[in-house]
């Protein structure tokens, strides 16, 4: 069976993945990581990954007219994923399905390659389990006293939109990532229903009910009315697009931003959002040099901070940086798979290929089962307002740990 | 002459579809006491009447924006005295996450707000809508309406 994946904007994650479709010999897979190169013939079956822009539609409807099948793989490409965030600064990620017609989508971030295999085969892909019946966790349903940006690891049992720490779970469904494994809410790649960051903030917002809000003196209606100026409940959550859109955005009616634009499409993405959430979003990012990326952004701001490391967490990290540098070498040789044992291991220490598991001071759950676990355990730290910076990477924070400003050069 | 007989004609285009969300007991009763006491107010005001503010979330107003009202508010029982038991107060902490989310964008946070009214008080619900009308048309004054960025 011919398939042809196509690369398109953005991070190469999806795209890499999909490079596991050659351990099945049925599929005869090419690889075009330059689609403006391609000789435009015909295709049996068309996998897109990547964010999409408007200019691209040309390309993309000719791709429509020559293949039988084309699939959306992975979230950027379904609805803008991750990327989507910059069009808070003007920038226009469209999900695929808003350029060209009759497509087949699989999201997630990252794409899972047994449901591709399904689609390519034309099978139906399985009805979707709820995120929430696969967690450990259970909800108690009391209104929150406070907003919680960390936490402490010790509550297991608890739900953590319970505990008062935002998790997307409630509105996804089951994925092969699964971040809520390694103590990090859901983001909701997977989405259960329409519009469910509008759904989630529904819920979320109900949640906060004991959380005070602002009032002030309706002078015209001699009432009582909703207040303006700022509130406990607009601090708790700094970043409302980031947390509830996170891969959404592009698809929920919400109108495009229009704040103006400060860079690049890559640094208007960061600015905005909260330091906490900068591991993960590099990890999201994916492309070959996320795992250097997030380390860099961690080390910069411990070693600003005096935040301890173990020497456990260190050599878990230089691991990683190993393997990433292998992983680099296995993607340019095409090698399936040693690709598919690397990211095994990558899996073993970082969670998932999201790297849910690393955190500044070290990890969230535990590697090894003979591992001491305190030896690197992460601890909650403090937001400190100032400018880091490590190689390639620069980024300021004010106080309240919103990314100010960013610079990320090459990669 | 009330205010809004005097807004700008510019701005008075663009605000044709007010949809205000009436809880059924202090919101619509206080309507209805206006409308017994045959006070104007803005046409361009959409009353839907609701069991209580507490079921208007998000959902409803992004379907109303997405729909072409050019503002939501609600209106619900003065604080306290919600008939069922807090849904005025949980709506306004979802309103006031649509305020800050709008914020974020880049728009006024006016085009999404929570009012609270008296049913034996008629000028309350009235008072509300023009407060509406006075803020919206401040709003887009300012930054534009929010179809500009759709």
């Amino acid at each position: 069976m011919d398939v042809k994946v196509f690369q398109f904007n953005g991070c190469n994650k999806c795209f890499n993945e999909s490079l596991l479709l050659k351990l099945d010999s049925e599929y005869n897979v090419e690889f075009i990581s330059e689609p403006k190169k391609w000789k435009e013939e015909k295709i049996e079956t068309a996998v897109i990954t990547g964010y999409v822009l408007p200019t691209d539609k040309e390309l993309l409807s000719k791709i429509r007219s020559k293949a039988n099948k084309v699939i959306a793989y992975g979230s950027c490409t379904v609805s803008g994923g991750v990327f989507a965030l910059a069009n808070q600064h003007g920038h226009e990620i469209t999900p695929l399905k808003g350029l060209i017609d009759d497509i087949i989508e699989i999201e997630g971030c990252l794409g899972e390659v047994d449901e591709l295999k399904s689609v390519i085969n034309g099978e139906e892909l399985m009805k979707p389990k709820k995120l929430c019946d696969l967690c450990i966790r259970r909800a108690t349903c009391e209104y929150l006293d406070k907003v919680h940006r960390q936490i402490e690891l010790e509550n297991e049992e608890t739900c953590f939109n319970d505990l008062g720490f935002l998790c997307n779970g409630f509105v996804s469904r089951e994925c092969k990532e699964r971040c809520i494994d390694y103590n990090t809410p859901c983001r909701g790649c997977k989405q259960l229903v329409e519009r469910p960051g509008i759904r989630m903030l529904g819920m979320f917002g109900t949640l906060m009910g004991n959380i005070e809000v602002a009032t002030e003196h309706s002078v015209k209606g001699a009432t009582d009315k909703l207040g303006d100026e700022d509130d406990d409940v607009t601090r708790s959550l700094p970043d409302i697009l980031g947390n509830f859109f996170r891969f959404t955005f592009t698809t929920s009616g919400l109108p495009k931003g229009r704040i103006p634009s400060s860079g690049t499409l890559l640094e208007d993405l960061f600015t905005g959002r909260l330091i906490e959430e900068l591991p993960l979003i590099t990890g999201l990012l994916g492309g070959d040099k996320s795992i250097s990326l997030t380390l860099k952004i961690i080390e910069s701001y411990e070693k600003a901070n005096q935040i301890e490391v173990s020497e456990q967490t260190m050599k878990y990290r230089e691991d990683l940086i190993k393997l990433e540098e292998k992983l680099y070498e296995a993607i340019e040789k095409e090698d399936a798979k040693q690709y598919k044992e690397i990211t095994e291991k990558i899996r073993q220490i970082a969670g998932n290929m999201n790297l849910s598991n690393v955190f500044f001071g070290g990890f969230k759950s535990k590697i090894n089962e003979e591992d001491n676990f305190e030896e690197y355990k992460t601890q909650i730290f403090e937001v400190v307002e100032g400018t880091y910076k490590n190689g390639s990477v620069e980024y300021s924070i004010d106080s309240e740990g919103i990314i100010k400003e960013i610079k990320i050069r090459e990669g | 002459m009330s205010d809004y007989e005097t807004i700008d004609e510019t701005i008075q285009d663009k605000i044709q579809n007010l949809v205000v969300f009436m809880c059924n007991e202090c919101g619509q009763g206080s309507a209805n006491t206006a409308g017994v006491a045959r006070m104007g107010y803005d046409p361009a005001i959409r009353i839907i009447r609701v069991q209580c503010t507490g079921q208007i979330g998000p959902i409803q107003i992004m379907d109303a924006l997405n729909n072409g009202a050019d503002a939501v508010a609600c209106v619900g029982c003065c604080l306290g005295a919600c008939h069922f038991f807090n849904g005025n107060i949980l709506s306004m902490h979802r309103i006031k996450l649509m305020k800050k989310l709008f914020k974020e964008l880049g728009y006024s946070d006016q085009f999404v707000n929570q009012y609270t009214s008296r049913a034996a008080e008629g000028e309350t619900a009235v008072g509300d809508f023009e407060d509406i009308v006075d803020r919206l048309s401040t709003a887009i004054k300012e930054e534009g309406t929010i179809k500009d960025g759709c």
